[in-house]
């Protein structure tokens, strides 16, 4: 019989700083592109080249709209070679107005998480948030399967068609205070999916959205950030650059 | 390629055969739709054809529907089309892997196969959509049909038990902590299942629809996003299928660097199943320690290409940028050290008596009802059927490096793990094989879009599929059917709870390791 | 004295109302005739027990039998009043089905209840043996007419037939048994026969022994003769269901503790047979009252499981006393005698329930039934009650009875000898298994009846109950509550009444006084206790505790002793004080919202858990006991499985090893006797020339 207890204390603390460490461990996450300056030459080219319309040219500067990217890659490869930032910060207030749960819940949330119609790469990211690595359990935000328990609810996926009643029905189980959390660009504007007969487009079509985790899929990190951001442990950052339009 | 002329000349000659086109390593006939089935069971019973898909092609006036098989061992493509007139008979009772395929077509397109009894509340939910609402048909736009919010209280699970005192138990569309979409419907006098019915497509989100008219750059992305944990997968095959139609040389550095990123992404796959397996029975330190060798993978991925699932890499072609000398002997240097890792890991699983109680002789699949559902990947081949389209059709860079077969026959829960691990240590090795004597010639050809229609093929981490892709004269998409493991592994799925218990269903579910998007779409 | 003969006047005039009133008025006339009746009992009894020793109602003499006798003590006054109660409770129920009945069939129904009543009050009060046997049977025929009363049907009858072969069997058993008894010439009363009894040498007393307790225990439902209980009380109309078990099963446990008793009280190993056969009943009552998903044959199997419990305390009181422990021995009757009146208590109301369901639903099969507390709040949570009191749970009456069950069994400790403490510790065990499948039964019924959602048209559109059931549930439910909480003022009663069986008065040993210090401590701890104010109160709260922990023996006394009131006002006051301070601090705001049924689009009926699906667990535990028998049957269409049927069915343990049998070999004999029938005329001329010659040489030799 292994002896699981003895390997876990010979493997010591696995997890790593949050979110907003200074340093975040390579391959944690896939990073985002900024806003930077550049020619109306070049940036004209690489606002080209996004499929998604995140990457808009004002003036001398490439501005990124990042709550629609969806990580293709292309403005970052050779043709674009736009610079990325290796950061996990991607938590965003809708309408930029910080709306936390109440003082009293700070250390103690219930995330109910709903799958509307996600890929398997968010999925994967959400499965890891109590992973050792982000050990989500630090924080005092707990997984809860009924939303009767649940303070936040945490959509991903452009919510299909077949989900938007389950996904109402989901939201009004919820007992106030509740907040929605929309994880990824597919929750966001529904993603490369965008509106058909058989996706909403975003999470927003459905339910009231409080915040928005951008990303294609949003890294464990970046989750981590919007549920920290959603129980008020942390404060969003004031970066101008990245709000949106 | 003379068994295929042979064939070829048989076949011409069977009645209801109009036409026939042979092309390298393929062949094409044009038949009448009654004589469909005669020809199936002719192509799998005498000539050991593999069924590989069935869609629908809506382009003209009438309907064309397709049916595709290949020969594993002669490595070729048999194609038959018919127009969709008069009535169709199903094939379901010869390959009951069609199945699905012809519910999704009767969903999606409003054609019916007479003798299939299941016909309905498929893909389009009967509580969601109104009758009679076939999307994918050329007229309807992607926008047009609207669901029926008032079908809601008058549905009904399906039930096919009768037994005094019997439950019909619902698992979902939202249940457990992270779990997918999906409605399993489970039958039952109490403890044990006596039967069960999957119920997907909660997820469906039109892939192929919305995929009509664009270029094809932007179906690639959709391709890799309809099932992220597959993304190289589904991206090859997609690239494959437009460089068949237009031609196109693939350079052979890219051909061993697809290799590599597949198998690199099989490898990930199965770890995160294999974590998900270790928590479903409750061993929290298992699935922790499994997870981290997950996200060591996933880290390893976004250092090698930038991005965790490895978006963005597969391109028509070859690959959207390289990756240099420096990069892939990071790979090679931290992949040797993952297997030492994983060595333990499995040993210290095997150990686990109170683990292993739980998956020995659950969520059997046996050889042939495996069969019978055609069952792909490590799904199949836990269950004696070792069904491997990088050794039937080999593509990429899989000509000259073959895979290690590997088989079990118990169809536990266990045998599916033991494929899990022993496909991780092919993978590693054939990413160390591809690496070896890696040419250093272009990574991407150029690639022209124009008019044609092909099929291309990959086999997913979840097993193997089949696209088809059909482009128009300006390079957009006309059709195309995204493949999916999902239609005969999920299919099969159901047969693998009943006889368990109510406690065992995650567990099973867990151990099939399979993706409800990359089989809704 | 005048009182219980007035009931019998009550009684016979409510016959002759049942036979002249027209059936509008009927209900009303023969209600008040037998509720004047059961009054008149009820006084009876109180009176029997307030005034102490035996009290003769009537003697006298027939013509050609030996004289006859009736009298009433304490004992007899306590099955009277217990009677009584579950007649005054069912009264309604009863006149108002009789309505339903054509003219002639109501009176009938009526007078086959009246002729009941009177035969198990004189059966109380019989004082002689042929009056006993003769009640006994009048009973046993009346019971039979109710059960069988509506002819028509099947299931009905054929219970009717088990019931009455079976009956007649017993019968026929017990007096052989006690005729055997009076093989020596002690006249016909009762006591002079049972103690001449045992006189008699030991293998004429077992014989004996076994008659009588396997005869009389047919009515109680004792394995293996209670094969017709199930179906007889599940099948009987639904207002006489109540009476069947409240009422008629005591008549078993009054003719073993008045017969058997005396007997297995000097002989240890009869009475380890009682306990024996006592908990094994209960455990095999309980185990098909779990499988069973109708509602009344589950009520009535678990008679058989609570009648086991009754026996097995019996019998553990009369092994103690055959071994010279007759406080212990007391202790254990008064632990039966006590279930035995509370299992009248809430058995009654539950089948009350059943009754009630029934005529709002049209239907008591438990996988049908669903979301009663909604319909009928109140109906439904006296049913509720009546669950709560028969799975044992304070503050209700089962709790008290099974405690003190319990407590006594324990008390073995005390017996030197091993093998004694092997059965008491075995049966020990067969009962606590008992008490935990009782809960879960009892969970499954109330909950698969009243909670959840409807499972059939019939529960969704439930009628509420009529008066008629509720009112009485409800005084049953205060009934059941006082025996209860008042329990220090019941078993002094009770223990007055076991002592002349038992020989000792077991009340100082359960009941002591509450502010007292126990007898035979030391002298220096009792000075430190009364020190501390352990006599404080003895004068103004002349209460009496009930011992919870004993340690038995005199050098170790009583530990802790509670009275149960004072604990439950305790609770209550505290538990009240919590809700005022939460109701008062707590800001509220609540919106009503649908259940949450995972995001599907509705919960359907089919969906809910029934009580099959609850109880699996234990058919899959007791499955080589149960032995079902499997149909399944598979649909396809070409590879496609369309449909599954599936059938299970139980035989009765009973039935598979008892009954069968036991048919089987009468057949066997009747077919080898057979070939004697066969034949010409002349054969059986030449049988009986035989058989007159082989006489005619018998009387040669003898002269």
């Amino acid at each position: 019989m292994a002896n699981w207890v003895a390997h876990s204390l010979a493997d010591g603390i696995r997890s790593e700083p949050g979110p907003d460490a200074r340093y975040l461990p390579a391959g944690a996450t896939p990073g985002r592109p900024v806003s930077q300056r550049l020619n109306e030459q070049d940036a004209a080219r690489v606002a080209a080249l996004c499929p998604n319309d995140s990457l808009a040219v004002r003036e001398d500067n490439l501005v990124v709209n990042f709550t629609h990217c969806i990580h293709c890659q292309r403005c970052r490869q050779p043709g674009g070679d736009l610079q990325w930032r290796d950061d996990a910060q991607w938590g965003q207030w809708c309408d930029s107005v910080a709306n936390p749960l109440p003082h009293r819940y700070r250390r103690s949330v219930n995330v109910r998480y709903l799958d509307a119609g996600a890929c398997g790469a968010c999925m994967g990211e959400v499965r890891l948030i109590d992973a050792p690595p982000y050990n989500l359990h630090r924080y005092g935000i707990f997984i809860t399967a009924t939303p009767r328990d649940a303070d936040v609810l945490l959509v991903a996926g452009p919510v299909a068609e077949a989900m938007r009643l389950p996904l109402r029905k989901t939201y009004e189980a919820m007992p106030e205070p509740k907040r929605v959390v929309a994880m990824g660009v597919c929750a966001i504007d529904g993603g490369v999916f965008g509106q058909s007969f058989a996706s909403n487009g975003g999470v927003g079509e459905v339910v009231p959205v409080d915040l928005v985790i951008a990303g294609c899929p949003p890294p464990p990190l970046a989750i981590v950030h919007g549920l920290l951001l959603v129980a008020g442990q942390l404060q969003s950052l004031k970066d101008g650059e990245d709000a949106k339009p | 390629m003379s068994q295929l002329q042979t064939l070829a000349v048989v076949l011409a000659a069977h009645p209801g055969v109009k036409s026939s086109r042979l092309g390298d390593d393929q062949l094409v006939l044009k038949v009448l739709p009654e004589t469909v089935p005669g020809l199936v069971e002719l192509l799998i019973g005498e000539y050991a054809f593999e069924f590989a898909t069935l869609f629908v092609e809506d382009l003209a006036e009438t309907p064309v529907l397709q049916y595709s098989f290949f020969h594993p061992a002669d490595h070729v493509l048999v194609s038959l089309r018919a127009y969709a007139v008069g009535e169709l008979p199903t094939i379901s009772g010869c390959v009951h892997a069609a199945d699905w395929y012809e519910r999704e077509i009767e969903d999606l397109f409003g054609l019916c196969f007479s003798g299939h009894p299941f016909l309905g509340d498929f893909v389009l939910h009967d509580d969601v959509w109104p009758e009679a609402v076939a999307p994918m048909r050329r007229r309807v736009s992607a926008t047009t049909p609207s669901a029926d919010a008032g079908r809601a209280a008058t549905w009904q699970p399906r039930q096919q038990l009768t037994e005094p005192g019997s439950v019909v138990f619902p698992v979902g569309p939202v249940w457990g902590d992270y779990t997918e979409a999906g409605l399993y419907v489970l039958e039952g006098p109490g403890e044990q299942i006596r039967l069960a019915h999957t119920r997907l497509f909660y997820k469906y989100r039109a892939v192929e629809k919305v995929a009509e008219g664009l270029p094809l750059p932007a179906v690639l992305l959709l391709a890799e996003r309809c099932s992220g944990n597959a993304a190289v997968a589904h991206g090859i095959a997609l690239c494959q299928a437009a460089e068949s139609i237009s031609h196109t040389m693939v350079p052979e550095r890219a051909k061993r660097l697809r290799v590599v990123l597949a198998e690199f992404e099989r490898m990930r796959y199965h770890m995160a199943v294999l974590a998900e397996l270790a928590g479903s029975t409750g061993l929290a330190v298992g699935k922790a320690m499994g997870q981290e060798l997950e996200e060591f993978l996933l880290r390893l991925a976004a250092r090698i290409s930038g991005h965790r699932y490895l978006f963005g890499l597969v391109a028509p072609g070859g690959l959207a940028c390289d990756l240099d000398a420096d990069v892939l002997m990071l790979l090679d240097s931290e992949l040797q050290s993952f297997l030492a890792r994983l060595g333990r890991y499995r040993r210290w699983l095997e150990a686990s008596s109170s683990f292993l109680d739980r998956i020995e002789e659950m969520g059997m699949l046996d050889t042939a009802t495996s069969e019978r559902y055609a069952t792909v990947g490590p799904v199949g081949r836990a269950s004696g059927r070792n069904q491997d389209l990088r050794c039937s059709l080999p593509y990429a860079g899989y000509k000259h490096l073959t895979p290690t077969a590997t088989s079990e026959s118990e169809g536990d829960g266990y045998a599916r793990m033991r494929i899990f691990f022993q496909e991780i240590e092919n993978s590693c090795a054939l990413i160390g094989a591809a690496l070896d004597g890696l040419p250093t010639d272009a990574v991407s050809a150029h690639w022209q879009s124009c008019e044609g229609a092909a099929h291309g093929w990959a086999e997913a981490p979840a097993g193997g599929f089949f696209d088809w892709l059909r482009l128009d004269a300006d390079g957009n998409v006309l059709r195309w059917s995204a493949g999916t493991p999902g239609y005969r592994n999920w299919h099969a799925f159901h047969r693998a709870v009943e006889g368990n218990a109510f406690q065992d269903f995650p567990i099973i579910m867990a151990s099939f390791g399979l993706s409800v998007a990359e089989s809704d779409r | 004295m005048i009182w219980f003969v007035a009931a019998f006047y009550a009684l016979a005039a409510s016959i002759v109302t049942a036979w002249v009133v027209p059936l509008r008025f009927r209900p009303w006339a023969c209600g008040i005739t037998f509720l004047a009746a059961s009054g008149l009992v009820l006084a009876a009894g109180v009176e029997a027990i307030v005034s102490g020793g035996a009290a003769p109602v009537f003697s006298g003499h027939l013509a050609l039998l030996e004289p006859i006798g009736f009298a009433l003590d304490p004992l007899r006054g306590l099955f009277l009043m217990v009677t009584a109660i579950v007649f005054l409770a069912t009264t309604p129920m009863v006149v108002r089905d009789a309505a339903h009945y054509p003219r002639h069939r109501s009176a009938l129904f009526l007078t086959l209840v009246a002729i009941l009543y009177a035969g198990m009050l004189a059966f109380f009060s019989a004082a002689d043996s042929v009056s006993f046997i003769f009640f006994w049977e009048i009973s046993t025929l009346a019971i039979w007419g109710l059960i069988t009363f509506h002819t028509r049907e099947a299931r009905p009858v054929a219970a009717g037939y088990l019931t009455l072969m079976l009956g007649e069997a017993g019968t026929l058993a017990a007096m052989a048994g006690i005729f055997l008894l009076t093989s020596s010439d002690a006249g016909t009363a009762l006591s002079t026969i049972v103690q001449a009894g045992n006189r008699l040498p030991v293998a004429t007393v077992w014989i004996a022994f076994l008659l009588t307790f396997f005869g009389f225990g047919v009515k109680v439902g004792m394995l293996p003769v209670n094969a017709w209980l199930p179906e007889a009380h599940g099948s009987a109309p639904r207002s006489v269901s109540p009476i069947l078990s409240g009422a008629t099963l005591n008549l078993g446990v009054f003719a073993l503790f008045v017969i058997d008793g005396p007997i297995a009280g000097q002989h240890p190993s009869m009475a380890l047979l009682v306990l024996l056969v006592g908990a094994l009943t209960a455990l095999t009552g309980i185990v098909y009252a779990l499988t069973d998903c109708d509602l009344k044959r589950l009520l009535a199997q678990s008679s058989i499981e609570n009648m086991g419990i009754v026996l097995a305390a019996l019998g553990a009181g009369f092994a103690f006393i055959s071994l010279a422990h007759p406080v212990l021995g007391g202790m254990a009757l008064v632990a039966g005698i006590y279930h035995m009146v509370n299992h009248s208590t809430f058995k009654t109301l539950l089948f009350l329930g059943a009754a009630g369901i029934d005529q709002a639903t049209g239907t008591h099969d438990l996988d049908r039934l669903g979301g009663i507390m909604r319909r009928m709040p109140a109906f439904a949570t006296a049913f509720l009650v009546g669950t709560l009191a028969i799975a044992a749970l304070p503050p209700f009456n089962g709790f008290v009875s099974e405690w003190l069950l319990f407590e006594s069994l324990l008390r073995v400790v005390e017996v030197a000898s091993q093998s004694v403490r092997a059965v008491f510790a075995l049966s020990g065990a067969m009962l606590a298994l008992t008490a935990g499948l009782a809960l879960t039964c009892f969970v499954m019924l109330a909950g698969s009846a009243l909670l959840g959602r409807p499972r059939s048209e019939a529960a969704s559109h439930a009628a509420p109950a009529s008066l008629s059931t509720t009112i009485p549930m409800w005084a049953l439910v205060v009934i059941c509550f006082a025996l209860g909480i008042l329990t220090t003022a019941v078993i002094p009663m009770l223990g007055d009444i076991v002592q002349p069986v038992a020989g000792a008065n077991p009340t100082e040993a359960l009941v002591p006084a509450l502010f007292s210090t126990p007898h035979g401590l030391p002298a220096g701890l009792a000075a430190d206790l009364s020190g501390i104010g352990a006599e404080v109160g003895r004068g103004v709260l002349p209460l009496r505790s009930l011992v919870v922990v004993h340690s038995g023996g005199a050098s170790t006394p009583v530990i802790f002793a509670m009275s149960p009131a004072l604990a439950f006002a305790v609770i209550v006051l505290l538990l009240l004080g919590t809700w005022g301070v939460v109701h008062l601090l707590r800001r509220r705001r609540t919106r009503p919202a649908a259940a949450w049924g995972a995001g599907l689009p509705a919960l359907q009926p089919q969906m809910g858990y029934t009580a099959t699906a609850f109880s699996s667990p234990v058919r899959v535990l007791f499955n080589s006991l149960l032995r079902p028998i499997v149909r399944e049957q598979q649909h396809s269409k070409g590879s496609f499985r369309v449909g599954v049927q599936r059938e299970t069915h139980v035989i009765h343990l009973v039935e598979r090893l008892f009954l069968r049998p036991v048919t089987c070999a009468v057949k066997a004999v009747g077919r080898s006797l057979a070939w004697l029938h066969q034949g010409a005329v002349t054969l059986y001329a030449a049988w009986v020339l035989a058989a007159l010659f082989v006489a005619l040489l018998v009387m040669k030799a003898s002269l």
